[in-house]
């Protein structure tokens, strides 16, 4: 220990201009890949409405059931150029799918879990900083809450209501976002409350609004990040879920439409593995990348993680 | 033949700035039955050492070089499988942890805790024996074997150290290592364990490693002393060659830094510029009256009053063991901790009753350093951010480039390099370093008073002296009164104009230290001063159980406050409900 304390104290400015950059913690390469793959899913939706033609997701305008290039399907019809990753058993092209689809999908976790978060900071302040009554009813509210399943009301909710628009699906998912991150916040706050550091900023005579969101909230910053993209990966997953049971909107296309249609129309038995196949793939890589997003972020927060 | 040989042993730690070489070239031999304490400070490499022989090192360390030979047999320590490894814990090595009060399972009654490592070691044994063991193990501590029947939140924390020191020597280890057992626990507690330490290590026969930083607790413990800095071992020796006639700078320097009792002061008696007269208002500067704390059915602070007026600065000194309502009546004259009875005035001014700007204004005038330099400072901003902000806030900026200079100008005030100090994130910087930030913040404030509430216990020995001398001089350089909380008697007596022994939220002696500490007449005060561990061989330091009881009693009969003479300026008077009502 007391060689590094020697080594960071001598002023020499190169190694510290060296240390600099590779003590950047968010340079993290596990969040780098994260952000990485999302945004190139984002990229795909962007630049692939440009350049191919998004009228192909509707029925009937390709051929049926042809397998990407380089395939062939159980009729032996080979892959075409002018439909590289195949077409579904109504004529419509799998890569303007995704291409609508993954982003629409994408778009639904983020929205949901920024209501939830923004909710979820509000109420945890007001339980952990306030204390008293308040701090009971919301607290009691978020415990109820948490226990109720959600696809359940969901599901419940979605078929008496028939065809719903993809923001009222993000607000109803973000009803069951909230809980989680109030709770959290609220913990963080509460033992911040005693921290030697806030004790230290009353004595300068700061006011609760400056130790709230001057003091209380920089320090909550990864905490804050790693619920909002666990978040995320919940609202995809809940929002997947009812697609894929055929609730969800029922005009435009997501990931989670075209598996339901996939499931539909027996593409399992039939063998027409890309149509279930890639959007299931996407929906992986989209895990993948939030989870890397999370651990990275997790690491940066807790340095003892970060590896040596 | 030796318990344990280490040779040219070598530790490294790699991290993303380089190998962290924590331990070097040490050589070392244990004899059975023998004592030995690693002393040092913090990132010496003392409880490194002692880990390594267990092969638990944390993280990514490992022994880069050398050789580790447990026992008789000369075991290689560092060639054992895993699974032999693991048996050698405990049974032949065992490790009684710092902070014994986090290293019990919270859930689980302490007897099974104790079975657990029976099993561990000798697969299934018959429940009767279980119990006899444990209880057998309990008794050697000085417990009852009733006590295995509770769960560790029962305890006091001096129980559960000794029930941890029951789990080191349970299956009667060859060698225990005790990681600093009572750097948790006061002064008389600490007295009680380290003695029960001592008798079970005796009667079982095995070596013991007595990690730590206390030279006195040293002193009065081990046979032989290893000294260790930067993880080299600078001086090995019979502890009474080292008290005696030490050889190494660092040693010498460990040795002088524990402050006496009636010893030599450690501190500069040269006094700076003269004092200044701050107080103008006629008022006392702080004046409690009758104030009374209850947390529920327990009274933290009986009713007491003083007046302390500002027109010299002094040095009032708290002292009392952990319990004693100490920090209780800091926290109440900072405004944090609202009185159960009675007002604490600021120069003529209830300080629970006071609008904003009067609340800024007393804010700006009390200010505190606190007991744990490692939270005080907020991570997420540069250290400066702890000086400006508050400098601010209170209005006596007057530019950016004044404030950088004013900042500049109390770290050098206090011997820390602005340049390399301020810019840093805390946790680039040592205790020391931290805590000598929040002396400099204190005095770029300059406040009227200054509470400090055990400023120096979680600073490493060597560091205490050169921080309570930044205290000390805040008094007579700049003119600060200080309400100094602590349980160091030894540092109360060099620093305090004024002393107030705490017991159970009652003065129970008062007055000048010379006569306070130097002439204690309380038996309270008594038995905290026979409890110093000192770096004097000849003084007697172990404790009798039933004496320390027969004194305890005593104490507990002694509710009488004694007061030891005056000193102008600070007046103090308990049972304040009768003053009230006088009034």
């Amino acid at each position: 220990m007391a060689e590094v304390s020697a080594q960071t104290q001598a002023p020499e400015g190169e190694a510290k201009g060296r240390f600099n950059r590779f003590d950047n913690p968010w340079l993290n390469p596990k969040l780098l890949w994260g952000i990485g793959i999302l945004l190139g899913i984002v990229l795909l939706g962007l630049i692939g409405r440009m350049l191919w033609n998004t009228e192909l997701v509707f029925t009937g305008s390709t051929p049926l059931r042809l397998p990407p290039v380089g395939f062939e399907n159980l009729r032996g019809q080979p892959g075409e150029a002018a439909f590289p990753l195949g077409t579904d058993g109504a004529g419509r092209d799998l890569l303007a799918l995704l291409i609508i689809g993954a982003p629409n999908t994408l778009m639904i976790g983020a929205v949901a879990s920024l209501i939830g978060m923004t909710t979820g900071i509000i109420l945890g302040f007001s339980a952990g900083f306030i204390g008293g009554r308040t701090d009971d009813v919301i607290r009691i509210l978020s415990d109820v809450m948490i226990t109720i399943p959600p696809l359940l009301i969901l599901v419940v909710f979605q078929s008496v209501y028939g065809d719903v628009s993809l923001l009222l699906m993000a607000f109803l998912i973000a009803g069951f976002m909230w809980q989680s991150p109030t709770r959290l916040i609220r913990a963080q706050v509460l033992s911040m409350r005693e921290s030697g550091y806030v004790k230290m900023a009353q004595l300068s005579g700061a006011s609760t609004a400056h130790i709230m969101f001057r003091e209380m909230l920089p320090n909550l910053i990864p905490y804050l990040f790693g619920s909002f993209i666990a978040n995320v990966t919940t609202a995809i997953v809940t929002a997947v879920g009812l697609e894929v049971l055929g609730l969800g909107p029922q005009r435009i296309p997501t990931l989670g439409r075209v598996i339901y249609d996939a499931i539909n129309s027996g593409a399992l038995i039939q063998n027409l593995w890309w149509w279930w196949g890639l959007p299931t793939a996407l929906l992986a890589v989209m895990f993948i990348a939030l989870l890397l997003i999370n651990l990275g972020l997790d690491e940066i927060s807790n340095p003892r993680l970060r590896k040596i | 033949m030796p318990v344990l040989q280490l040779t040219d042993i070598c530790i490294d730690f790699p991290t993303t700035k380089g190998v962290v070489h924590a331990v070097s070239k040490l050589n070392l031999t244990i004899e059975p039955g023998r004592r030995v304490g690693f002393i040092g400070e913090s990132g010496s490499g003392k409880t490194t050492t002692a880990l390594s022989v267990m092969r638990m090192l944390a993280g990514s360390g490992h022994v880069s070089s050398g050789t580790i030979r447990l026992g008789a047999d000369e075991t290689d320590v560092l060639a054992l499988s895993d699974e032999e490894m693991r048996k050698t814990r405990l049974k032949r090595v065992s490790y009684i942890p710092q902070g014994a009060m986090n290293s019990l399972n919270p859930i689980m009654r302490i007897e099974h805790q104790l079975w657990d490592a029976i099993i561990a070691h000798e697969g299934k044994v018959a429940r009767d024996e279980l119990k006899r063991r444990s209880d057998e193990a309990l008794e050697s501590v000085g417990l009852s074997g009733h006590t295995g029947r509770l769960y560790p939140h029962e305890l006091s924390g001096g129980m559960k150290q000794r029930v941890c020191i029951a789990l080191g020597v349970i299956l009667r280890p060859e060698l225990i290592i005790a990681d600093e057992p009572t750097s948790a626990l006061d002064v008389v507690t600490q007295r009680q364990v380290m003695q029960t330490l001592k008798d079970v290590q005796s009667g079982i026969g095995s070596a013991l490693i007595l990690i730590g930083h206390d030279m006195g607790l040293m002193a009065q413990s081990v046979d032989e002393l290893a000294v260790l800095k930067n993880g080299e071992l600078v001086e090995i020796g019979s502890v009474r060659q080292i008290i005696e006639d030490p050889q190494h700078p660092y040693t010498q320097q460990l040795i002088s830094s524990v402050p006496l009792v009636g010893g030599e002061s450690f501190l500069d008696d040269t006094v700076g510029a003269p004092p200044i007269k701050r107080s103008d208002s006629g008022h006392p500067l702080m004046e409690f009256q009758g104030v009374r704390k209850d947390y529920g059915d327990v009274t933290a602070v009986h009713p007491m009053s003083f007046k302390l007026d500002g027109e010299k600065p002094k040095i009032i000194s708290i002292v009392g063991q952990s319990g004693s309502g100490k920090s209780t009546m800091g926290g109440i004259m900072l405004g944090f901790t609202p009185p159960s009875q009675g007002k604490v005035m600021f120069e003529g001014q209830d300080v629970y009753r006071m609008g904003p700007s009067a609340t800024l204004e007393f804010r700006k005038n009390v200010q505190a350093v606190f007991q744990d330099p490692y939270a005080c400072f907020n991570p997420f901003y540069r250290v400066n951010h702890a000086l400006k902000f508050p400098y601010k806030r209170f209005g006596l900026a007057e530019s950016d480039a004044q404030v950088e200079a004013k900042m500049a100008e109390a770290c050098e005030a206090v011997g820390l390099d602005p340049a390399i100090v301020l810019h840093r994130f805390p946790h680039e910087l040592s205790g020391g370093q931290r805590q000598r930030l929040i002396v400099a913040r204190a005095l770029m404030l300059s406040p009227k008073l200054l509470i400090a509430d055990e400023p120096v216990s979680m600073v490493d020995a060597s560091l205490r002296a050169t921080i309570l001398k930044n205290i000390y001089d805040l008094k007579d350089r700049y003119g600060i009164s200080i309400l100094y909380i602590t349980h160091d008697l030894a540092t109360a007596y060099h620093v305090s104009d004024y002393v107030i022994v705490l017991f159970h939220g009652r003065v129970a002696e008062a007055g000048p230290p010379k006569q306070v500490i130097g002439d204690p007449q309380h038996p309270y005060t008594r038995m905290l001063i026979d409890a110093i561990p000192w770096p004097d061989l000849k003084r007697p330091w172990g404790a009798d159980p039933a004496e320390d009881a027969r004194r305890m009693e005593e104490v507990r009969g002694h509710t009488e406050t004694i007061f030891r003479g005056e000193v102008p300026g600070f007046e103090l008077s308990t049972g304040g409900e009768m003053r009230m009502a006088a009034e």
